[in-house]
């Protein structure tokens, strides 16, 4: 019973390609991206590919398991198994909804300029979320102190203000495969 | 990452269980598994494992390094060296603490399995410890450690990141420069 996936890879200078996935693999790929995020301190480019074809996945498990006769082990099993993929695809959406309130105004500005040969770092619906979540701030601190001041202070530049994500913070990170001659450089006194 | 969600991904390692129940193959979307036969052993992840063993409907084999001679060689050998040994699993810590937790009647000697796996631990953990002391003092810029497991890189990880983050922002700001202004709106 195991199908195979189309995943629609994104290549920056062919197109799409079609990247054939079994559905373990589609699980661990989402493991991985889960992981790759939590441990990140800035939000990755986001992979919705994988998002869709797991939940996917789960809608048809669902639908299988409402069709077969119940009380029986294999239904708690196939359910058990459900909730454990269904939490890392909630935590892995839920750490970049963070992120994206952390960072907003950065995001937000990365989205309009010009992609060059870049992916998105934001689903379609993360960035709806996302400009939501600047108007409500803009207007929600408009409201509340912003018209109360002096005419020449009554604007606030977001992108100043909100603390930008630490690209020089310190990350673990595991070898996947043998590499020979990579070289981390030091910090120089240039570096800021 | 908390130690829940580090035991989470320990819970997809294979151990043998054998089933008293009988029951076809299963396909499950991360693998197939069984199919099951009273007293016939079989692989099944961790997590399946330890609820089937709470149903009473199974009885655990331990790992093959779950051993207490085996053990106390690892633990010898940690002892000695200075750098870290590679250990049986890269999840020893949560596989020992969930399978002596439900299963320790399945585990001969579970005490002595316990201590020693304690004792691997601790000393691992200390020379993590002076590994991250030397790590922020010399004010490296990267390290290259082998053989950590990630229960043990959480275990320190958060602290150590943020110690170091913090030492290179008061490194970095020793000399003000034209371009960096202070706060202003």
């Amino acid at each position: 019973m195991t199908e195979e996936l189309d995943l629609t890879g994104q290549d920056s200078d062919a197109g799409s390609e079609e990247v054939v996935l079994t559905p373990a693999e589609l699980i661990e790929r989402l493991e991985q991206a889960w992981m790759n995020e939590k441990f990140a301190p800035d939000l990755l480019e986001s992979k919705s590919e994988i998002v869709e074809c797991v939940m996917e996945q789960l809608d048809h498990m669902e639908e299988n398991l409402r069709r077969a006769k119940k009380g029986d082990l294999k239904v708690s099993i196939h359910r058990m198994e459900m909730e454990r993929i269904r939490y890392v695809l909630s935590s892995y959406l839920r750490c970049r909804l963070m992120k994206i309130e952390k960072f907003f105004p950065h995001i937000l500005e990365k989205e309009k300029t010009p992609h060059e040969g870049e992916l998105s770092s934001l689903s379609p619906e993360e960035l709806v979320f996302a400009k939501q979540y600047m108007a409500n701030t803009e207007t929600y601190l408009r409201n509340v102190a912003l018209k109360h001041m002096p005419p020449n202070l009554q604007t606030v530049d977001l992108l100043r203000s909100v603390p930008k994500p630490d690209l020089d913070s310190y990350v673990f990170l595991r070898v996947k495969e043998r590499q020979e001659n990579i070289l981390v450089e030091p910090e120089t006194d240039e570096q800021r | 990452m908390d130690a829940a969600e580090v035991e989470f991904l320990a819970e997809k390692e294979l151990v043998t269980i054998i089933p008293n129940f009988s029951l076809d193959k299963i396909y499950l979307i991360g693998g197939d598994l069984g199919p099951f036969n009273p007293g016939l052993p079989v692989e099944v992840p961790l997590w399946l494992a330890i609820n089937l063993k709470q149903r009473q409907k199974c009885r655990l084999i331990p790992p093959e390094w779950m051993d207490v001679e085996k053990l106390e060689k690892i633990r010898d050998h940690e002892r000695k060296e200075e750098t870290f040994t590679p250990m049986p699993s890269p999840y020893y810590m949560e596989l020992t603490k969930l399978l002596l937790n439900h299963a320790s009647d399945n585990i001969p000697k579970a005490d002595e399995i316990r201590t020693l796996i304690k004792d691997v631990w601790d000393t691992r953990i200390a020379k993590l410890r002076v590994s991250a002391d030397s790590f922020v003092r010399q004010q490296e810029a990267h390290a290259k450690l082998d053989n950590l497991t990630l229960m043990e890189i959480n275990t320190s990880g958060a602290f150590l990141t943020q110690a170091l983050n913090h030492m290179y922002k008061l490194r970095t700001n020793l000399q003000p420069s034209e371009s960096i202004q202070s706060q202003d709106f």
